[in-house]
């Protein structure tokens, strides 16, 4: 395995049941995360963007192993943590972190912020309590909470929205994790908070070493905090590459359409129309053709027969899962 | 003959009543909405532009104490103070006169009724002269108008998809031919795509119908697609009013600035964005002057001791400010 990655994600699968028939027998399948591949570089951040039931989050939480795959592997540093129990998957959570969107839910009201950010300390058996107290107080310092001694004894509903997430980040670094997984960390939080905690962890990263797996379904902000973007659609990948060649040179049809559907936040400046049709469609049991067939303005014959197509790289490190996309560029 | 505008608010204030105090959600608003113009108020959460809206239109919770200001709407028939009257009276006025597109409409429609029924029922209770089959011919026309197809309204709101759900509720909006639509949030939880349909829709009916608009969102891009003038609030009040080109490329205002650069974008060049320092003021206990002082780069003595008042500094051009952003630090 190439030790440039810090992370590599290969055919990733993540089907949910859809229903139980008789018996208990499922008969058909949410195909939440189907065949995906990548990998994210040391120090990278890697934006995974889609609408809403994508698979966006499904992926980042099979990475962090708070979902099992349906198949697929994952190596960190080069090694498969997929088959990892006991004390070196307790070894892995230590190294692989997760920041959820909203900070009203995934802190714990009956405890305090100290008792929250010090509780991963607690179950990895990590310091002594003065220990630990440093340990936190440094933390708060850093994600900007000070002075720390204010902070430290009370409660999350005494926090603002920016303030809790401040503490979802610390706690999320009190183990000293090299990968992160960040779940629209901002998405709930307002517009003049939001730049605040997007350039904390932009800092935090080059601090501490770290990648992140920043997933979001805003592509302004995928643009502000990451390096590389991938784009998800119906369990897919469609399209993957270097931000600014995405956003200047968007391949794929679906990628095409979601950018002209960005509103600018410019009132001369003119969107076209996308070109897409209908709505997102459930993605049980899905035909194997390409899963952006029903909506694609692109679309031909060969299209409806062939399997969903592979990510190729049309141009350096600019990856797309669309045949005709490819056949132009051949042509 | 002088036709006034389709509705003036003059110096509005709002306060919710709590055991703490009063929480001062809307104190001072004024502005005036024509015929076919839009009108986008952008502001923090927390902020009062959904209090307005709700003042606006007498829909406020028991708590909700109004304290004084006048709303003239006038729909050609000369200026009513809606403020004034008294709530039968009033009634003609919600939803023929001003309708809304609530927040999270997605869920404001009754899941045990068909979607047509529902519509049918506003119908039907503004207008009870007319009848079962005029009301039905009313919303087939009304789905055509938003975007649905007539075949859809026998059916239930979990039929329909979440776009579809939010056309509906625009149906509703518009089912008692009202002369301003308030939108709260009309596309947030909605997928960029569909928002897009959904914004390029309103905008549509808005022009055919010559409607006047009251866009209500957090969304600055989204604002700025909708609007041809913004009003920009902060902690309860307005701090600048313009022509939308105006507030976003030569904001006066240090916040309507500071919001304006720290707002990601996927077009022109990558910059640093723009923190405000702190966060908004609690409103039970706002500071005193002007309300942004604290969190203010401009601030001086003077901001944080006398309040600024809400001035035309150029023609359409409202600003509360004491140490405005020069007119030559031009945002490109």
């Amino acid at each position: 395995m190439n030790g440039e990655y810090i992370l590599e994600v290969r055919n990733l699968k993540k089907y949910f049941p859809a229903d139980r028939g008789l018996f208990g027998r499922v008969r058909h399948f949410v195909h939440a995360v189907d065949e995906v591949s990548f990998e994210i570089k040391h120090g990278e951040s890697l934006g995974l963007v889609g609408e809403s039931g994508c698979g966006k989050t499904t992926t980042g939480k099979v990475i962090v192993k708070l979902e099992e795959p349906t198949s697929g592997e994952l190596f960190l540093s080069g090694e498969n943590v997929g088959k990892y129990v006991g004390p070196r998957k307790r070894d892995y959570h230590r190294k692989v972190q997760m920041i959820f969107q909203d900070p009203y839910e995934s802190l714990n009201p009956r405890m305090t912020i100290f008792d929250i950010i010090a509780e991963p300390l607690n179950i990895h058996g990590i310091g002594n309590l003065k220990e630990r107290e440093e340990r936190v107080a440094d933390l708060l310092q850093e994600v900007g909470l000070t002075p720390p001694s204010s902070f430290m004894w009370r409660y999350p509903h005494e926090l603002s929205g920016g303030q809790r997430q401040r503490v979802a980040i610390a706690r999320a670094l009190v183990l000293n994790p090299t990968f992160v997984v960040a779940d629209e960390p901002t998405s709930m939080l307002d517009v003049s908070i939001r730049t605040g905690i997007m350039d904390l962890m932009m800092e935090l990263r080059q601090a501490h070493d770290m990648s992140y797996l920043y997933i979001t379904h805003d592509l302004a902000v995928a643009r502000y905090m990451c390096e590389r973007i991938a784009v998800m659609y119906l369990g897919k990948i469609v399209e993957i590459s270097e931000t600014e060649e995405l956003l200047s040179n968007p391949l794929h049809p679906y990628t095409r359409a979601l950018l002209t559907a960005v509103p600018v936040p410019d009132p001369e400046f003119s969107r076209g129309e996308p070109e897409i049709m209908g709505s997102v469609t459930k993605p049980i049991d899905p035909p194997p053709r390409c899963r952006f067939y029903d909506r694609c303005p692109i679309r031909t014959k060969d299209c409806e027969t062939s399997d969903h197509p592979p990510l190729v790289e049309i141009l350096p490190g600019h990856f797309v899962a669309c045949y005709e996309v490819e056949k132009r560029k051949q042509g | 003959m002088i036709t006034l505008p389709l509705l003036s608010v003059n110096d509005l204030v709002m306060y919710y009543k709590t055991k703490m105090g009063y929480v001062r959600a809307v104190d001072g608003i004024s502005f005036t909405l024509d015929r076919g113009e839009s009108l986008g108020i952008v502001g923090e959460s927390g902020c009062g532009k959904t209090s307005i809206s709700m003042t606006l239109l007498r829909l406020l919770p028991e708590n909700g104490e109004f304290q004084r200001g006048h709303v003239y709407f006038d729909d050609g028939s000369g200026p009513v103070d809606l403020i004034g009257l008294p709530e039968h009276e009033m009634r003609k006025y919600r939803w023929k006169g001003i309708s809304m597109v609530f927040q999270a409409a997605m869920n404001s429609l009754n899941p045990v009724y068909t979607v047509g029924d529902q519509i049918m029922e506003a119908i039907l209770n503004h207008y009870p002269d007319t009848s079962f089959d005029e009301a039905r011919a009313k919303v087939a026309e009304l789905f055509k108008l938003v975007g649905l197809d007539p075949k859809r309204m026998d059916q239930y709101p979990h039929q329909y998809s979440g776009g579809m759900k939010q056309r509906a509720v625009i149906a509703l909006a518009l089912s008692c031919d009202p002369k301003i639509i308030i939108a709260d949030e009309p596309t947030t939880a909605l997928d960029v795509i569909v928002q897009d349909r959904i914004l390029k829709e309103m905008k549509r009916i808005q022009r055919k119908l010559n409607m006047g608009m009251i866009y209500i969102s957090h969304d600055i891009a989204v604002i700025a697609e909708v609007s041809d003038k913004i009003a920009v609030m902060y902690a309860g009040k307005f701090v600048e009013l313009a022509d939308s080109v105006t507030i976003f490329k030569r904001p006066r205002h240090p916040y309507t600035f500071g919001l304006m650069s720290s707002f990601p974008s996927i077009t022109g060049e990558k910059k640093k964005l723009f923190t405000i320092p702190g966060e908004p003021p609690n409103l039970l206990n706002p500071p005193p002057g002007c309300r942004f002082a604290p969190r203010c780069p401009n601030a001086t003595k003077k901001c944080s001791e006398e309040e600024p008042n809400f001035i035309e500094i150029e023609p359409g051009h409202f600003l509360a400010c004491w140490n405005p952003i020069k007119q030559e630090g031009e945002r490109a």
